[in-house]
């Protein structure tokens, strides 16, 4: 039982230090965006930063609860795309939201363990909706991917 | 790492719960489902051969949301932007579920019968269906969905989890 314990410890740990990069993406993302964002998307932008402030918050806290250390942010990221516009700032953060939903979905697939369960379900579920605002905003079609996290 | 690890695990699952007790972070969706991780066993490997396969319900579901899909935007074709992709969606996810299905319990899954929501879906039915409903049956498809995801194994749980997230989507962006 204690080897399974660790078995499976170890694999959540992995997942969630995983997420917790996708959030620091996701973090850097939003703050490269609201500089080209026209002022109404800005607000949505300030409230889905909250969002993941909060998440990276949660994400750190139980790893370092774990004996872990977390994972830190890079100083900065590369974008797919240049970003020089409210589109192209759109797209990053559907990307940004994107990478975040494949490590949220990673989490569930690497943890059997029903609370942690629950919290990425719930995870997930808010970066597919947050990532189909993005995605609507930047014109891709459909706005909701029709599988969010399937990488 | 692991020995520390597996040394606190032994010694202290009521050491982590004061921890989390003291930092008052309970409330944190994420702390206490891995905590209550090192001492327990997921139950997550559930899968009973004598049950039907949950999956096939969600097939179902998925269909007759499809089929609602389309009732609708044949009762007000103004609604087909906003409704079509989640017609396609949800034939996209029938179409995964079906081929899970497949994959797990072979022929014996595919023969169960639909569950309610499937039925009263038929083009001619007498009050036309309305962007409202269809939202109804969607956010309905949601629940169904992450219901099954606590306890599903690793292998089906994300194409279910994408599901259950794909519907919330749908839900907030038809309200």
């Amino acid at each position: 039982m204690s080897s399974r314990s660790a078995r499976l410890d170890e694999e959540a740990v992995g997942a969630l230090q995983d997420v917790l990069g996708t959030e620091h993406a996701a973090l850097w993302s939003y703050a490269l965006a609201v500089a080209f964002l026209p002022p109404q998307e800005v607000a949505a932008a300030r409230v889905d930063t909250a969002a993941h402030r909060e998440l990276r918050a949660q994400i750190e806290v139980t790893l370092t609860q774990l004996g872990q250390r977390p994972v830190s942010a890079q100083p900065a990221y590369a974008t797919p795309q240049p970003v020089t516009d409210a589109a192209s700032a759109a797209g990053l953060l559907a990307t940004a939201e994107t990478d975040a939903a494949a490590a949220w979905r990673s989490v569930l697939e690497r943890s059997p363990d029903r609370p942690l369960r629950r919290a990425g379900l719930k995870a997930l579920t808010e970066t597919a909706a947050r990532c189909a605002r993005w995605r609507g905003a930047a014109g891709t079609r459909p706005a909701v991917p029709v599988f969010p996290g399937r990488s | 790492m692991n020995d520390a690890t597996a040394g606190r695990r032994g010694a202290g699952t009521p050491t982590v719960g004061v921890l989390v007790d003291r930092r008052r972070i309970l409330q944190l969706a994420l702390v206490l489902p891995v905590a209550a991780g090192l001492g327990g066993c997921g139950a997550a490997t559930d899968r009973r051969t004598d049950r039907p396969d949950p999956l096939v319900a969600l097939a179902d579901a998925a269909r007759a949301d499809a089929a609602l899909a389309a009732a609708a935007v044949a009762a007000d074709p103004a609604l087909a932007a906003r409704i079509d992709p989640l017609r396609e969606a949800r034939t996209e996810h029938a179409a995964a579920l079906d081929a899970e299905v497949v994959r797990m319990g072979g022929p014996s899954a595919v023969p169960t019968a639909a569950p309610p929501t499937a039925a009263p879906v038929t083009t001619t039915a007498a009050p036309a269906v309305t962007l409202a409903r269809v939202r109804e049956a969607v956010a309905a498809s949601h629940v169904g969905a992450a219901e099954l995801v606590e306890n599903l194994p690793a292998e089906r749980v994300g194409l279910v989890a994408s599901v259950a997230a794909c519907c919330a989507a749908y839900a907030e962006v038809l309200a």
